[in-house]
This record gives structure tokens, sequence and C-alpha cells, in this order.
């Protein structure tokens, strides 16, 4: 048990260092981004082409492969920023900050594609490209945060306390998202209530539901490679005329 | 204690000297509802339809102006940093400046949204709702323009309002439905609201300290 522990506790040590951190990344960066390539290709071809069309939306429900998957990446980038900007606001992690700073731009590129895919669903299906809904009106919010954290973050020239005030926000910003879509819930919903539960069956046929959880596995490998991607690059930026990147790029000339 | 109770009368000193910190907030409140007539329509059943959103909505407007540069003042002319080195709890600060702005900008609109019953022919019956929605929406409110203007200290101030409009999402809602809704369901929005006080004012103020000290770093 202790081993464990300390093991844990050098990981966390190590995740703290810019050099560790690329070194390993660029082994990684390879075989992640194949992978989630060739998921995404197998759960959209599974979902456009062999997957059952819906007894009451035909064949328009099959944005659903694009649409949820973005959404449920679009949540969860937001809680992992909140969580950064907890360890770094105690542990004061370089990493944090800069994992806050590369992960902005791509939840609000997800939270985004999200919206547009969920209006181009809804037209067909609804009869028009926008609601004013519990699940779409929290989204637009979700939006509205991701937007602050990167003007926020942009405000500032010194890095440092960009991570600071843009962690601050971050916390905030996780603690009032439940509180606001409750508040939202008030006005009854027309979105169709979710299809995938955890604890209870789901009402989604299982032929829908594979090629859905393939597609949501791949978007998750694929806001994990385009996070490495987006930190290699902050990490470039930031320690460019330091020893050891310099000494990587000879290297690699 | 006695830091406190000086710091207080400093504070309530610079807002009763400065009476255009007073004055302006209830004449951009004034212009805005105006509007919405001009803008709208004038039909009285329509604008009493919209009036408790519509007042809402301007009660927002105009504590985000003024909430935003809270710490502004303090900030450019350094006296922040003295309380800052000199170890003065910014709990207190931060908590008193909040509460005399919120008694000098947000109480006169209060009281001002009163004379929405002739205006906007809010519907007098509910007048208490919307009083008591205000009165807690308000210090909500301040909280979180608090915080996006102490995040935002020496940078332009539409970065203040668009980190301050998301978080006071939920008061817009349960405040305006508080206002909207008939008398038997007021409490259990004037309940909701309470709760995201009081448990806004221990996590925000932190955060508030927290966004000061980032500028001292």
């Amino acid at each position: 048990m202790n081993k464990l522990l300390s093991s844990i506790k050098l990981f966390y040590h190590k995740l703290g260092s810019f050099p560790w951190f690329y070194n390993i990344s660029s082994k990684f960066l390879p075989v992640s981004s194949a992978l989630a390539f060739m998921i995404l290709c197998i759960g959209i071809v599974w979902g456009i082409f062999y997957s059952p069309s819906d007894a009451t939306q035909g064949e328009v429900y099959r944005i659903i492969y694009m649409h949820v998957p973005a959404a449920s990446v679009a949540q969860s980038i937001y809680f992992a920023l909140a969580i950064a900007g907890f360890v770094y606001v105690v542990w004061k992690m370089k990493m944090a900050g800069l994992f806050i700073k590369a992960m902005a731009p791509i939840g609000a590129s997800f939270t985004l594609l999200a919206l547009i895919s969920g209006a181009i669903w809804g037209q067909p299906t609804w009869g028009t490209w926008w609601v004013w809904d519990a699940r779409l009106t929290s989204t637009l919010v979700l939006l509205l945060f991701y937007l602050a954290i990167i003007g926020l973050y942009s405000s500032f020239d010194n890095k440092k306390s960009a991570d600071q005030a843009v962690s601050i926000l971050a916390m905030v910003g996780a603690i009032n998202l439940p509180i606001i879509k409750k508040s939202v819930d008030w006005w009854n919903t027309l979105h169709q209530p979710s299809s995938i539960k955890v604890f209870e069956e789901s009402t989604i046929s299982p032929e829908m539901l594979y090629p859905l959880l393939i597609c949501i596995l791949a978007f998750y490998l694929l806001v994990f490679v385009f996070g490495l991607m987006a930190m290699r690059a902050e990490i470039a930026k930031r320690e460019m005329h330091k020893d050891w990147f310099r000494k990587i790029i000879i290297k690699n000339d | 204690m006695i830091f406190l109770k000086s710091f207080f009368s400093r504070e309530v000193l610079i807002y009763s000297k400065k009476t255009s910190n007073v004055i302006s907030p209830v004449i951009f409140f004034l212009i805005c509802i105006s509007f919405f007539p001009l803008a709208i329509s004038n039909d009285p059943n329509e604008l009493s339809k919209l009036a408790p959103g519509l007042i809402w909505i301007c009660i927002l407007l105009a504590g985000m102006l003024s909430i935003q540069t809270i710490f502004k003042e303090d900030y450019d002319d350094g006296s922040l940093d003295l309380f800052y080195v000199r170890g003065f709890s910014m709990l207190q600060v931060v908590l008193v400046k909040i509460f005399v702005n919120w008694i000098f900008t947000a109480l006169p609109l209060i009281l001002l949204s009163c004379s929405m019953v002739f205006l906007l022919y809010f519907p007098i019956d509910k007048l208490f709702n919307l009083i008591g929605s205000l009165f807690l929406g308000t210090l909500i409110i301040s909280f979180f323009g608090a915080l996006a203007g102490a995040l935002s200290l020496g940078k332009n101030s539409i970065l203040a309002s668009a980190i301050m409009l998301p978080l006071s999402l939920p008061v817009l809602i349960l405040g305006s439905s508080a206002s909207t809704y008939s008398n038997e369901n007021i409490t259990f929005f004037i309940l909701l609201l309470s709760a995201l006080l009081f448990f806004s004012v221990p996590i925000i103020s932190l955060a508030c300290i927290g966004a000061i000290r980032l500028h001292y770093e």
C-alpha cells in the first residue's frame, strides 16, 4: 500500500516537470493519435453505414455519433479544468496552469461543435435550429465560461498570474455550473432525456449503443491527443530559451 | 474590530464624497428601463408581463457597472498595496468594501424599482416578492461582480463583464421567477436565493482574496 502511494507521489512529481513530460509525450503521441484515428473511423463507419435507422427519426439521428461524444467531452474537459485549477491553487503545480491554458480552447471548440451539431439535428426533428431549452442553454453557458477563461488568460502578460487567475475562475465556474444547470431546469425541457444511463438499463438499442460508445471513446482519445499537442506547443513557447529544450531541438535536427 | 470600524467609516466617507458613484447607476437604471417601452411596446398588458425580467436585467447591468470598479481606485492609488503589505485582514477589506458598495449603489436601485409599478405597470400585489428577491439577488450579484473586478484589475472592463454575467445567471433566473410567479411559489425561490447567498459568500470572498493576491506576486 505504501509502495503504491509513494509511486503515485513520484508520478505526481514527475508530472510537474516540463522536460519529463515533453519527452514522454513525444513517445505517446504517435501511438495514441493512430489509435484515436482508427477507433474514430470504426465508430463513424459503423454508426453511419451499419447501424439500423431510427424508428421515428429515420436517418437523421445518425448525427448522434458526433453530437453526444462532443457534448460529453465538452463537459468533461471543464471538469478537468476545475480539478487542474484546484491543483494549481493548492500546490502551485506549473503543469496544471499550463493544462488549463492548453485545454480551454479545445473545450470551447468541442462545446461549439456540440451546439452546432445539435442545431443541425434539431432542424429536421424539432423544426427549429435553436430552442431555449435547459440543456441547450446550459451548454451555451458552458461555452461562455470557456470564452471567459480564454479571454482572462490572454489579458495577462505574466504567465504566473494568468495561471492563478484562470485557476480561480475555473474553480468558481465549476461550482456554479451545477447551480446554473439546476436553475435552468425550471423551464420544462424539450430535449430528449439522456439515452445512456450508467446505473439503469439504457433506452437505446444495443445496435446503436455500441457504435455510440466507440465514438465517445474515440472523442476522448482525440481530446487526449489534441491536449498533448497543445500542451507540448505551450511548453515549447514557455521554455524556448531553456537549455534542455535547445538540446532536444539540436538532437532532432 | 477597530480596523473593521475605521475601514467601514472610510468606505462610507468615500462614497458620500463621490456622489457620482451613487448617482450614475441610478441614472443608468432609469435610462435602461425607459428604453424598453420605446423599443418593444407601450401596451400596459405586455409591459406588465415583461416587467419582472426587465427590472432584473437592468438591475444586473447597473450593478455590473458599479461593482466592477470596486477595487480599481484603491488598486490605482496604491492603498490596496498598503492594506496587503501591512497585513490587514483581506477578508475584512473585501467584505466591507462589497457591503458598503451594496448599500450605496444597490439599495437606491431597489427603492427605485418600487416606482416600476407606475412606469412598467408592474403588478402591485407582487411588489413584495420583487423587493425581497432583489435584496438577496443584488447581494449575490455584488459578490460575483467583486470577484470579476478583482480578477480583471488593471484590465479593460469588458472582460470583467464577460466573467461576471455567466456567473450571475442563476440569480437572474431565480430572481425573475420569484417576481413572476404567484405568492404560493415565492418561498421556494426566496429560499433558493438565500441558499445561494449563504453558499456564495464564503466561497466567493475567498476567491476574491486569491484574485487580489495574484496581482502582488
